[in-house]
């Protein structure tokens, strides 16, 4: 039985099996590979996509449950190949190292900015306890998040 | 938990054994669709757990019946004397709803600083209690300390049980039965829910201490209520310790020192992320900040 999913505007359809995580169809049919399957278990982020606008692990979604909801991935947050505001200040801030944790990161910080215009340093913590980083001790992605939204 | 679980990416044709989803759109027809499949069915309210299950080499079930759409089971109703939870509402919208009630504060506690952001507003406090499996769910000891009551259903109709007796008889539970509500009764008291993670957040706790005391007009407890989760393999209370402090002053080193004194009666269980000794060993500390935390609340 197939279904049917908008991804980054795009109305698709999939005829993936039902439990098949979201992250699969993405980036096996779908071809977006921005969402990293690292843990498949909800600890690391870096699969983390919107779905209806909500940060979400896409290695926890069966595909059954996407049918009909509006997915947007990492690829979907710089359209015309512009930055958005915290890529923009983490590019700025010299943040990205390897670079695996990003996509997840990125998708998280877009919904930060979007709903808690007045978040703190520990706001942002908070907002990132699923999002894991091996490389940079988050000093600098904390920073340029307080840099996005001051620059709001 | 993160410590521990190796990496896997394991390829896409082993991961997906075939199983069907049915999004039910009533509480009915998710009881139809239940007692039709029989052992071979189970709910599947936030996924977090069942997508998890070929990490753990478990075989997925052939059929399940996604609840999360089910209006009747995502309603939270707050009256003067109980609060009635439908199982599946997400530990996100349970922590948003009680935050105004102070006698709520542990199962706020529980209910929004467990996992991180993104898996609270998946997981369902009805997965949450039916994983008989999880020994650190956090508000099962949460629950337990505030007398709550588990309603469950199937295609003949509704039974209400002690979450206590839940727990026992949840691994057993007839197929087709479903957990629909958690009935939590309203008193004037203080709660509290400390968990101990061995990051700051985001793992899974070692040790739960979860607390409700009400004191008499001289600071005398009353009535004590305390759980502890993620030592054994289910969350119990501690009636020892709960005995102790009647009567007493309520005294964050007093009743520390009397739970270190009692810690004999758990068996923790053994685990990668942390050994059993381990686990026994922090719940004085436990118990000391849970109590500074009620008086607090
Ligand atoms: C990274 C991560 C970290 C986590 N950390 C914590 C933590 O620290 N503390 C914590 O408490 N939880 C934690 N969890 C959540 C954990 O997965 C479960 O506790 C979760 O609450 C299960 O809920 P669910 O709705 O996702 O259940 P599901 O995965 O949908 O189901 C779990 C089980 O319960 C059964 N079930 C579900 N709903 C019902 C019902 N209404 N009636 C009968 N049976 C039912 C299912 O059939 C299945 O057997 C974490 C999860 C992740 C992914
Ligand atoms: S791969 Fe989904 S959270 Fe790690
Ligand atoms: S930059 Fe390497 S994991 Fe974050």
């Amino acid at each position: 039985m197939g279904f049917n999913l908008t991804v980054n505007g795009d109305r698709l359809s999939s005829a993936a099996e039902p439990a098949t995580p979201l992250v699969d169809v993405l980036r096996e049919e779908m071809h977006l590979t921005g969402a990293k399957p690292v843990c498949r278990e909800g600890f690391c982020g870096a699969c983390m996509v919107l779905v209806d606008g909500e940060p979400t692990p896409s290695c926890l979604l069966p595909a059954a449950l996407a049918d009909g909801r509006e997915i947007q991935t990492v690829e979907g947050l710089a359209p015309l190949g512009q930055l958005n505001r915290i890529q923009a200040a983490l590019e700025v801030s010299d943040a990205v190292q390897c670079g695996m944790c990003f996509p997840g990161m990125v998708v998280s910080l877009t919904h930060l900015l979007t709903t808690r215009p007045d978040a703190t340093s520990d706001d942002i913590r908070a907002a990132l306890t699923g999002n894991i980083c091996r490389c940079t001790g988050y000093e600098r992605i904390v920073e340029a998040t307080l840099l996005a939204l001051a620059t709001a | 938990m993160m410590s521990g679980t190796p990496i896997q990416n394991i390829p896409v044709a082993a991961r997906v054994t075939p199983a069907s989803i049915y999004v039910a759109p009533s509480l009915a027809a998710a009881r139809d669709a239940l007692s039709e499949y029989g052992a071979a069915g189970a709910p599947l309210a936030g996924g977090t757990w069942i997508m998890r299950s070929p990490i753990r080499h478990e075989p997925l079930k052939t059929h399940y019946v996604a609840i999360g759409r089910i209006a009747e089971l995502s309603a939270i109703r707050i009256s003067g004397n109980a609060v009635e939870i439908g199982a599946a509402v997400t530990h996100a919208a349970l922590a948003a709803a009680l935050a105004d009630l102070p006698e709520f504060a542990g199962l706020v506690a529980a209910a929004g600083r467990s996992a991180n952001p993104a898996i609270r507003a998946m997981a369902t406090i009805g997965g949450n209690l039916s994983t008989s499996d999880f020994a650190a769910a956090d508000c099962v000891p949460a629950l337990l300390c505030l007398d709550a009551d588990v309603e469950i259903a199937d295609r003949n109709g509704r039974e209400r049980i002690s979450l206590a007796h839940f727990l026992e008889v949840r691994s057993k539970l007839a197929a087709g039965r479903i957990v629909t509500r958690i009935i939590v009764p309203r008193a004037e008291c203080r709660t509290a829910h400390i968990r101990l993670p061995l990051r700051r957040s985001g793992d899974y706790p070692v040790a739960i201490v979860s607390l409700s005391v009400s004191v008499d007009a001289a600071n005398r407890v009353r009535v004590a209520r305390i759980a502890v989760g993620s030592v054994e393999p289910s969350a119990r209370r501690w009636p020892p310790l709960e005995d102790a402090l009647l009567g007493r002053p309520l005294d964050a080193a007093e009743a520390a020192r009397i739970a270190a004194e009692l810690t004999g009666e758990f068996i923790g269980r053994d685990s990668v992320d942390a050994p059993a000794w381990y686990r026994v060993s922090v719940l004085p500390g436990l118990v000391r900040r849970a109590v500074i935390a009620a008086r607090g609340s």
